[in-house]
């Protein structure tokens, strides 16, 4: 049979290269949520981007785990020569990797668990006792906006303006077939379902437009379901609002 | 991978194509219990959408709709295409909201305790065949149990037809439409009459078999692997029986 | 298709078979026609042409006279009515039916033999992979720049459903279905299949499925992606029905198929050939089966309520009649999650298998292998509303389902244990099926990592319906399961032709699809986190620069695929002999000749150890 001690070489270089990959890697994911995604609006987007930092980082030294293992197999036992390699050492079981490997995996996986379902509870907690609520239709291919305007009238639109610092509350319903409703700079989305209402919420922080897409298929111009939002100061939302042709 | 390839030429080695009848019927009832799983799990399924539908109860409409009450015709029928421009001409101006009733348990249980009968047909052919060994009494048995699944799909498609249609608005014209209840039971009966026509078309084939002489009293595992499955059909009627005479109507 | 290496069998004449000896794939055709025809014209002409849902049903009536017609041309209805009025096959007509002597010709028929269906699912992958991919490069051609017009708004539409389901179908069978079939029996030490006609049947009816599914192409009008909910079905013209009804007929292939498998490891394994011996890649085999079987009902029953709603106004999706569409989201991802482990499963357990044999060692930890594979599947049937996070159903559930989700982490990490492990220390034999598995270990961590992410709520609420999401899973499905798949294919095709798939156009489709599959996807990456949702048939200038390069890249994976498909096809009959253990392998499949007798053992071994002792000497009778 076969030496144990057949194949072993020294792990300093893998160690070496799992170092350096996951030093790019952290790099990486430091840097490249904030960069690619769109720039933030609010505490729910600052959330989402937190939260694409903290998962890479802790993802990146277990892919760079695994490449480095790949690239360190490739590098020192692929076989060289046109004949049949002979047979390797019949290693069939290891507890103590298969225990480490895993206890490793549930810890990542329990840490991830605990900042989502922490960052869940933030999202969803909040209300503020004074919400703004925005009724949002969507319909093929437009969105328009509700408001509630002065002396109990209603103030229609079909850009969405938002005060800054405020919690805004949506309904969100559909006229016809089922529409994504998201706000890309402000982290939130749900859908527009016909015959009943879904609800996010979200408070804008910084003054400037955002966009509003759909993000479910939703029939021939799904992609020029598309809108402008605005987020204005308390003070010039509340004279656009009065500005508005109120509606019965 | 060692191999000795010496020391197995006994009566089994010549594989697939001639082994013993119980070799291949305890693969054969291992298939059927797998295949009655996978139906199990779509029972399942039908049950969780009974359930869901009844427990959202979307707009109050499980057993309402806006609309106008379907026709009524001879014999209570209604079951069929209709051309809703014919029943437009006497419509009230204004839709209201129609309320069905729960179909007819009665009905429900009788086409249930037929399904059963037939299975207890099949069963007491299985054993005469088996137990008893008298091919006669099989093939007797089992063309009983056939004609009475036959009549438990008359007596499913005559409850299809019961299911009350409401004429409800779309695009402004009046069209034919079931609620979510009633769409629920036509989904569980036609479940039903799908599978009593694969029970008539099995018991169809033991008798014709039986008569044939394709099956005798030593060769009677065909009937037990019928039997397993037409058991579990009634066995799956009186379930969805129980659970949509019982759990019906929205408190 | 055809092999030199065929027996050479003398032209003998023949009885048995019956009617069957006149029936292949062009009566099969001809009646499929003829019965979608008739069903047609009896339909058109009994039903009430005012009532709205006329059309529709006229359109399933004719979908179930063509798949009626097909199974009557072809041949799967003989015996269950030859069965009925008492006329059993003879060993001749078995014989027959199983394709002995009758060459290349047995290809195109109802045949039994499990290795003629291997190959003809082979060939059914690469037909249904080619429509998908041709429908890809469209997509993506319509992409190349922000307002390109290559193909008309609505024909766009329709082809992201298509090519959606197509693929899904191709992959549903890539492992599965040739490999399933062709090497799994032998592996057990069988003479075939445990039902060899349920087996023709599921590969016939799989054809009839996808000549439905692909008509859906002609008739129009599925724009709705490939998920198909309602409401927006209500809009879909008649191709909606055709979809449905070939999905329903669909799920009746799967099932029969993971009962046949299932029932052929458990009842025909020969002697010794205990469960602890079994080869990995049946273990997968039989696992995927069983989440099939769990999974696929729920398809079909989604498929018949989408029915009874077009054709007899029931009310199940239908809000305004007290259904509602998150009944048929719910149903559809029960199914839909398990579905991608019934894809997953078979290629990972392929690439332990292949691992193995390359790296001379035996699978590392075959415990952990099988744990990890009955883990995911086990796992997969609890996560379904991940899926639904943003549709605004039941918001309460999210925290729950975000755990199942997340724990599925924990399973597929053992995969990769295990294959490291098992090249750990190995003499690595680096020919074509090893670098395919290489490539897959690369793309399958992107495609599980970017997997978390999605399954964090606070993240989802950005990404979900973006093209993240597509790139996420187009890294699970083309990344790794057809990395998976290729792989599979390059280390058994010696065993089907007896030829060597060529190394060196191997390798060039390899790098070709290798790096594709990172610009493309990565550059997808980068277009979704910038803000670009799914299914748009045009955007904004800010993701042009992603979009074209993903193009770029999509370009690079089919002309990799146009390479290893004409590799495919070319060493079918001139490629480098490989003699009938080319890879000195030990599983039963190696040690019968190449190709496999038609009932691939004279004698049935007896199995003493597992498959995993490289370098003892082999013994062979």
């Amino acid at each position: 049979m076969t030496s144990s001690n057949e194949n072993k070489k020294s792990l300093k270089s893998f160690y070496v290269l799992w170092a350096i990959l996951t030093v790019f890697g952290v790099v990486v994911s430091l840097y490249a949520p904030g960069y690619l995604m769109p720039k933030s609006m609010s505490s729910s987007m600052h959330l989402s981007i937190l939260t694409m930092v903290v998962f890479s980082v802790s993802a990146a030294p277990v892919a760079a785990g695994v490449y480095a293992a790949t690239l360190y197999i490739m590098r020192n036992w692929a076989h060289k020569g046109d004949g049949v390699p002979a047979a390797a050492p019949a290693i069939r079981e290891s507890a103590k990797t298969v225990v480490t490997w895993t206890l490793t995996s549930v810890i990542l996986t329990v840490f991830l668990l605990i900042w989502g379902l922490g960052a869940l509870a933030v999202d969803n907690s909040g209300a503020s006792s004074n919400p703004l609520v925005v009724n949002v239709t969507g319909q093929q291919w437009v969105w328009s906006f509700q408001y509630a305007g002065p002396n109990g009238t209603k103030v229609e639109s079909n850009d969405l303006y938002l005060p800054e610092g405020r919690e805004v509350v949506f309904h969100i319903t559909s006229l016809d077939v089922t529409h994504g409703f998201w706000l890309p700079q402000m982290g939130v989305q749900v859908d527009a379902n016909e015959g009943t209402f879904t609800e996010i919420h979200t408070t804008p922080n910084k003054l400037g437009t955002f966009d509003v897409r759909c993000t479910q298929f939703c029939g021939l111009n799904h992609a020029f379901m598309v809108t402008q939002g605005h987020v204005l100061t308390p003070s010039a939302f509340t004279t656009w609002l009065n500005a508005q042709p109120a509606r019965s | 991978m060692s191999i000795d390839t010496h020391s197995h030429h006994d009566a089994h080695a010549d594989g697939g194509h001639h082994e013993p009848p119980e070799v291949v019927d305890g693969r054969q009832r291992m298939s059927i219990w797998l295949f009655i799983g996978g139906d199990a799990l779509t029972l399942a399924a039908l049950v969780f959408t009974y359930l869901y539908l009844r427990g959202v109860n979307t707009s109050g409409h499980w057993m309402s709709m806006l609309g106008y009450p379907g026709p009524q015709l001879p014999g209570g029928h209604s079951w069929a295409f209709y051309d809703a421009n014919v029943f437009n001409g006497s419509n009230p101006a204004a839709p209201t909201t129609i309320v069905t009733g729960p179909l007819s348990s009665g009905l429900n249980w009788l086409g249930t305790v037929v399904t059963a009968i037939s299975a207890g047909l099949i069963w007491s052919a299985e054993r005469a065949l088996r137990v008893a060994k008298n091919k006669s009494a099989f093939t007797m048995l089992a063309a009983l149990g056939t004609i009475v699944a036959f009549v438990a799909i008359l007596i499913s498609f005559h409850q299809l037809s019961l299911i009350p249609q409401i004429y409800s608005i779309h695009n402004d014209s009046a069209v034919m439409a079931f609620t979510a209840y009633g769409s629920s039971m036509m989904i569980i009966i036609g479940a039903a009459i799908v599978h009593l026509m694969l029970l008539v078309f099995l018991g169809l084939g033991l008798t014709l078999r039986s008569a044939r002489g394709a099956i005798n009293v030593e060769n009677w595992y065909q009937s037990r692997l019928v039997r397993m499955f037409w058991v579990w059909v009634a066995i799956s009627a009186v379930a969805t029986s129980a659970l949509t005479t019982t759990i019906n109507t929205i408190h | 298709m055809t092999t030199t290496l065929e027996h050479k069998a003398p032209v003998i004449k023949h009885e048995g078979g019956g009617l069957a000896r006149h029936q292949n794939f062009l009566t099969a055709m001809i009646g499929g026609i003829a019965g979608a025809f008739i069903a047609w014209a009896i339909a058109h002409h009994l039903l009430d042409q005012n009532v709205r849902t006329t059309s529709d049903a006229v359109a399933v009536l004719t979908g179930c006279g063509w798949i009626v017609g097909f199974w009557f041309g072809i041949g799967a209805l003989n015996a269950p009515f030859a069965w009925l009025v008492g006329k059993d096959q003879t060993r001749k007509d078995q014989l027959y039916y199983a394709g002995e002597d009758q060459g290349t010709k047995r290809y195109w028929k109802y045949c039994t033999d499990h290795k003629v269906v291997g190959v003809q699912y082979i060939v059914m992958t690469m037909v249904l992979l080619g429509a998908g991919g041709i429908l890809a490069m469209a997509i993506r051609t319509e992409l190349i720049v922000p307002g390109n017009h290559f193909v008309n708004q609505q024909v766009y539409n329709g082809f992201i459903a298509v090519h959606g389901m197509l693929m899904i179908l191709a992959l549903i069978v890539a492992v599965a279905g040739p490999w399933g079939n062709f090497v799994v029996p032998i592996m057990c030490g069988a003479k075939d299949m445990a039902f060899p006609r349920l087996n023709a049947l599921s590969l016939w009816t799989l054809v009839a499925a996808a000549g439905l599914l692909l008509t859906t192409l002609a008739v129009g009008s599925l724009t709705m992606g490939w998920v198909v909910l309602a409401p927006i079905t209500d809009q879909a013209g008649v191709g909606m029905d055709f979809f449905a009804l070939a999905i329903l007929v669909f799920t009746v292939s799967t099932t029969v198929a993971g009962v046949n498998t299932i029932c052929t490891v458990f009842t025909m394994r020969t002697k010794g050939m205990t469960l602890e011996r079994l080869p990995i890649m049946v273990w997968g085999a039989i696992i995927a089966a069983a989440l099939g079987l769990y999974a696929f009902p729920y398809f079909s029953l989604v498929e018949a309520l989408q029915i009874l709603d077009r054709t007899f106004s029931t009310s199940f999706f239908v809000g305004t009649g007290g259904g509602t569409g998150w009944l048929q989201a719910n149903l559809f991802w029960l199914m839909g999650h398990p579905e991608v482990y019934v894809i997953l499963i078979p290629a990972v357990a392929a690439l332990f298998e292949i691992s193995a044999v390359m790296a001379r060692k035996p699978v590392f930890s075959y415990r952990t292998a099988i744990a990890g594979m009955v883990g995911l599947a086990g796992l997969s049937i609890l996560v379904w509303a991940h899926h639904m996070f943003t549709t605004g159903w039941a918001p309460t559930l999210g925290g729950p389902f975000m755990v199942t989700t997340e724990l599925i982490s924990i399973p597929t990490g053992l995969f990769f244990l295990v294959l490291i492990g098992t090249l750990w220390r190995g003499n690595i034999w680096m020919k074509l099926p090893t670098v395919w598995m290489f490539g897959f270990i690369a793309n399958f961590i992107i495609a599980g990592i970017t997997g978390i992410y999605l399954s964090d709520i606070p993240i989802d609420n950005q990404l979900h319906g973006t093209m993240f999401v597509t790139a996420h899973f187009h890294y699970v499905f083309v990344g790794s399961v057809l990395f998976g798949a290729i792989a599979a294919l390059a280390f058994w095709y010696p065993k089907v032709t007896g030829r060597f798939l060529d190394e060196k156009l191997g390798r060039i489709a390899f790098w070709l699809a290798f790096i594709g599959v990172q610009v493309t996807f990565m550059s997808m990456f980068v277009s979704g986190l910038r803000g670009m949702p799914r299914r748009y048939s045009s955007y904004s200038f800010i993701f042009e620069h992603t979009n074209f390069i993903t193009t770029i890249g999509a370009y690079m994976i089919m002309a990799g695929m146009l390479v290893l498909g004409g590799a495919v096809i070319y060493c079918w009959n001139h490629g480098e002999p490989s003699g009938s253990n080319p890879w000195h392998a030990n599983s039963l499949e190696w040690l019968v000749s190449t190709p496999p007798p038609l009932e691939n053992f004279d004698v049935l071994p007896v199995i003493t150890e597992d498959p995993y002792n490289f370098g003892k000497e082999l013994v062979r009778s």
